[in-house]
């Protein structure tokens, strides 16, 4: 059950503090919060909260931060519409309403002692960094870890600090690409897909984790498929308008499929099938 | 539980004293068709109406609802508000029973809404067993010509006399309270069951949904990719209609509005639709159920598949007929979907 | 931080619209809390170029107008259409679907040629608008609504669904149902239907929702046997410049 309920409303948000609040491109803002009733959220990776701008509205953000980190937890948001261009507008010490966490996780218990393989889009880096930080905190429960990067240009690339440190690391191989470079960019340039023919997972052992815009998914998956990665072990987080967050008001419906209870998080295994899924 | 009878005049003088005492939303005439509404005073009560224009369920889920007031500043109130001053429903029918119990499930299940539970908790339901059918009606063949359950009393008219199914101690309490009613005889009892057994042919010959509900359900699953939607959508509106006067829809949006003073406001839901256009828009403006056709699919297959899933199988369509009446360019009839699609 | 500073400015129009914001009364006092009027020729004398926000009522019908209306553009950071003329053209482009020759000779008699004028336009097809307030006159709520917005700096919400929605929230009788005819199903909702909710039926002032299903609605009006010719007229009253051509 969600830890930052109100006990009379499903609806009703409790308080949480900004602790800090930084831009990390142009577009795209980072906010580190702390529940001013001192619980911890006590979510699981891939989960999500409903954030509010008390007056504006409520917006379902995926939460950036592994549960490792304890005392706080971290989001990134998009300005694209009234709330999230009003979570811009909020500092460090600035409150906003938290529903949540709510949704399925990234199965972080089931893919250890397996080797992982993170894909992850644009902004779909926020929601998979919640699992990359879960791994890399628990580094020797999981065996071979790959991230792949893709963003559209070498602007728009954030957690920049933490990637180069991730590049450093001898136990996960991190592979980026942009899909248009500019001149201060040595590294890869293509869609994220290019980056497929320069790993080798080992189909039996690897599980493969897919975030990023709706577009990204079904060539991403007919690449990890190429690799004969299993439907089961291929997990996605879907986008979808989880206006409620508690499988009541509808919006985020997949077919029979509730996103903000049944996922956002699901194996390719429960939506390959699923039409409105991709 | 027990069966009692009430003759039309003690019926009358029921009316009389709810109406009097209690907070009592029945049937009336509106221009040329009924609705539910305050009763003020029991001569407005309409007993014999073929169906209302909108479900009961604005009682339940009311089109505008308030979730929460909240003040802005240093210490930010949020103060929920619980709606929930006691009422007695008087003359849902059968059809709309079975939607209110399926309702009972959907906002129960997973994470139980307090906002529809208190109503749902405040409400005295005195159902009745439909004397009229619209022209519409179709409930005769979706099994919802009686209910079982979710009553506290159950009204079936048997001609000089209502047979009065109590099936609550809350129904019971009203019962004693404010009537004079008699124990059924066997008599009554036959009565009660022929009336009954007669209720689907109320319903006009040509508005019979061929198939069972397994067929039905497994039909549809079938159907996904049937030109049908295409076809039918090609004159759809959009407009939702069918959406907002079903009694088993219960989708709805989630809106802030902020007083002039900037830091007072509420946050409200309000009824929406699967047909809307903006209905599956996320920020930034994908649309992932852009096409009316896969909109007006939606719809037909969250009756009779999705939400017939948390049913344990139930149809969510209870064949009241509204969406059909109300839609203008004449496509969204179940009757006619289900009929074409069934085999 | 200093009011905004807000003015009026009024173009082909009955002015209702303006009216509706003098006729805000309480509302008026609590939104000047906000903002401050530097020019209201509806409600006040004085008159200043200096001004953050234009609302403009009325549409562009006359060449001078483009000029007038660039200049407001210049001066504004936001400008804000208000009503069906400033949105749509509303029913001055009525005289679109006639010849303008004609038009003008029915009007203005044998001096037809002092006066000048020509198509009927919203001010969004001379300038860039930023917010726009519709319908006829707009309803005092979503003035208000968009202030509200122009203040917290967000888009305001305002419907994409067609009027039938705010018919079945208000509980209405569908007026095809009592044997009359309205235009709502392709029109925008936001009014709470307020025209059928007295009795009357939907003229279709708040212009079209956006992607109506317009093909079906002119089968649904055949159906109810409207003339084609009154058809045209209904559809004509609001939909004028908005309309798919052909």
């Amino acid at each position: 059950m969600a830890t930052a309920m109100n006990d009379k409303s499903l609806y009703a948000p409790v308080i949480a503090t900004i602790e800090e609040a930084k831009m990390l491109t142009t577009t795209e803002k980072y906010f580190k919060l702390k529940l001013n009733n001192g619980n911890e959220l006590g979510h699981k990776p891939g989960q999500f909260v409903e954030v509010s701008v008390l007056g504006i509205g409520e917006a379902p953000i995926s939460i950036s931060s592994s549960p490792t980190q304890k005392g706080y937890f971290e989001l990134v948001v998009r300005n694209a519409g009234n709330v999230t261009g009003a979570l811009h507008k909020l500092e460090a010490g600035s409150t906003v309403g938290i529903r949540g966490p709510f949704g399925t996780n990234f199965p972080y218990e089931e893919t250890k002692g397996r080797d992982i393989l993170f894909v992850a889009g644009g902004l779909g880096l926020a929601p998979a960094r919640s699992f990359i930080n879960y791994v890399l905190d628990n580094r020797g429960d999981y065996k071979d870890v790959t991230i792949l990067f893709g963003a559209k240009s070498p602007t728009e690339r954030f957690f920049t600090d933490e990637l180069k440190k991730i590049s450093e690391m001898k136990d996960v191989n991190l592979l980026e690409t942009v899909d248009n470079g500019d001149a201060s960019w040595t590294g890869n340039t293509g869609v994220i897909t290019t980056l497929f023919s320069k790993i080798n997972p080992n189909p039996n052992t690897t599980s493969c984790v897919v975030v990023g815009p709706p577009i990204m998914y079904k060539f991403v998956i007919a690449e990890a498929k190429k690799k004969d990665i299993t439907d089961d072990n291929i997990i996605v987080s879907l986008e979808r308008n989880m206006k409620c967050g508690v499988g009541k008001c509808g919006h985020c419906q997949i077919n029979n499929l509730y996103c903000c209870q049944d996922g956002p998080v699901f194996t390719l295994a429960e939506v390959g099938q699923i039409p409105e899924a991709f | 539980m027990t069966a009692k009878t009430l003759s039309k005049e003690n019926f009358k003088k029921f009316a009389e004293n709810l109406v009097k005492s209690e907070r009592t939303i029945g049937v009336k005439a509106k221009e040329t068709k009924y609705e539910f509404g305050n009763i003020n005073n029991a001569d407005e009560i309409v007993m014999d109406y073929d169906v209302t224009l909108r479900s009961p369920r604005t009682f339940f889920q009311p089109p505008k609802e308030k979730l929460f007031d909240f003040k802005l500043g240093a210490n930010t109130e949020i103060k929920p508000n619980i709606e929930a001053d006691p009422f007695v429903l008087l003359g849902i029918h059968s059809y709309d029973l079975k939607a209110l119990n399926q309702m009972d499930i959907i906002w129960d299940e997973n994470n139980a809404d307090q906002h529809y539970k208190a109503r749902r908790n405040a409400a005295t339901v005195i159902a009745l067993e439909p004397t009229q059918a619209s022209e519409w009606s179709f409930w005769g063949s979706m099994d919802s010509s009686t209910v079982d359950k979710g009553y506290d009393l159950l009204l079936t008219d048997i001609g000089n006399k209502y047979y009065v199914e109590v099936g609550t101690e809350k129904g019971a309490n009203l019962l004693s309270k404010y009537a004079s009613a008699e124990d059924a005889t066997n008599d009554d009892n036959t009565a009660r069951d022929k009336v009954r057994s007669e209720l689907p042919n109320l319903c006009k010959a040509d508005r019979k949904v061929k198939c069972d509900t397994d067929g039905i359900t497994a039909s549809m699953k079938n159907s996904y990719n049937n030109a049908i939607w295409e076809k039918l959508a090609e004159k759809c509106y959009s407009c939702g209609s069918c959406n907002l006067v079903c009694p088993t829809c219960y989708c709805f949006d989630v809106k802030d509005t902020i007083e002039l003073d900037l830091a007072t406001g509420q946050r409200t839901r309000k009824w929406d639709g699967c047909l809307l256009e903006p209905f599956a828009k996320v920020a930034g403006d994908e649309n992932f159920r852009e096409n009316r056709a896969d909109r007006f699919r939606h719809r037909i297959l969250r009756k009779t598949v999705y939400v017939a899933d948390k049913l344990n199988g139930e149809l969510a369509c209870v064949g009241c007929g509204r969406c059909s009446s109300t839609c203008l360019p004449d496509i969204t009839d179940p009757v006619k979907i289900l009929n074409e699609l069934c085999s | 931080m200093s009011k905004p500073k807000i003015a009026f400015f009024d173009f082909a129009g009955c002015e209702g619209d303006q009216l509706t914001v003098v006729n805000l009364e309480e509302a008026l006092l609590d939104v000047l809390e906000h903002v401050e009027i530097v020019s209201f020729r509806e409600a006040m004398k004085e008159h200043s170029d200096d001004y953050d926000i234009a609302f403009i009522e009325g549409s562009c019908t006359r060449v001078a107008d483009e000029a007038r209306l660039k200049d407001i553009r210049k001066n504004a950071k936001i400008v804000v259409a208000i009503g069906a003329c400033a949105t749509s053209g509303g029913i001055n482009a009525l005289k679109n679907i006639r010849p303008l020759e004609t038009v003008r000779k029915e009007v203005y008699g044998e001096n037809w040629k002092d006066y000048d004028t020509y198509r009927a336009r919203g001010i969004g097809e001379v300038i860039d608008v930023d917010y726009k307030v519709y319908g006829c006159p707009m309803t005092q709520s979503e003035f208000v609504k968009v202030v509200k917005s122009l203040l917290t700096g967000t888009q305001p919400d305002i419907p994409n669904y067609p009027m039938c929605v705010d018919c079945k929230q208000a509980g209405n009788v569908c007026v095809f149902e009592k044997g009359q005819t309205c235009v709502g199903p392709i029109t925008r909702a936001g009014c709470d239907a307020c025209c059928v909710t007295e009795g009357a039926t939907c003229w279709g002032c708040r212009g079209l929702v956006n992607d109506p299903n317009v093909d079906a609605h002119k089968e649904v009006l055949e159906k109810y046997n409207l003339s084609v010719d009154e058809l045209t007229k209904r559809m004509a009253t609001y939909f004028t410049n908005e309309l798919p051509k052909g």
